[in-house]
């Protein structure tokens, strides 16, 4: 899946998406939700948080 | 680029281009800074702004035509709300600063130009700090 289609997918553009990718936004919870959904994966697989 | 990037872009041009040339013409004494030689001017000017922002938007958003008819999506928001909270606390240090021209006996219509350069400014910190927070990726 290319980042544009993500970024449809998902309602968002791709520079966000592009962001995201390269951990220089967080996005919020139901973005984060909206993404975990399209990869049919649990969020913890998608995310992690480094403290 | 995103749409909204290209936006920052174009209004950061535009207010360059057509204030840029109304206070240097002060500036540089063309004309006076008061009168109907100024105020002809600065109406060309803001007419010039406007007719360039749109003429550069229009083409902005045939370039990016899904980006220009979609809402901007929550990074973008936060990036607008933080780049117009700079343009706030600038115009905000600005016009307090417009006291001191004022006691010293600047007369009214350089206080309006003040005034006006105060705006300006404010407008290119919230273009700039929208251009900056978009290439950072923020």
């Amino acid at each position: 899946m290319t980042q544009s289609e993500l970024a449809e997918k998902i309602g968002m553009t791709r520079q966000t998406v592009a962001a995201i990718e390269a951990g220089k936004y967080s996005p919020s919870l139901e973005a984060a939700f909206r993404i975990a959904h399209v990869f049919q994966a649990k969020l913890d697989d998608v995310f992690q948080w480094i403290g | 680029m995103s749409f909204r990037e290209k936006s920052a872009w174009i209004a950061l041009v535009s207010v360059l281009a057509c204030f840029g040339a109304y206070f240097g013409a002060i500036l540089t004494g063309r004309v006076s800074g008061r009168g109907t030689d100024t105020l002809h001017l600065l109406l060309t000017c803001v007419v010039g702004f406007a007719v360039l922002q749109a003429l550069l938007t229009v083409a902005a958003s045939l370039t990016t035509p899904k980006d220009s008819r979609s809402a901007r999506d929550e990074r973008e928001q936060l990036i607008q709300t933080r780049s117009h909270t700079v343009g706030y606390y600038v115009l905000l240090v600005l016009v307090l600063g417009l006291a001191i021209p004022a006691h010293v006996g600047h007369p009214a219509t350089d206080l309006l130009n003040f005034a006006l350069l105060d705006v300006v400014i404010a407008g290119l910190a919230v273009s700039v700090a929208q251009i900056v927070m978009f290439r950072r990726g923020a």
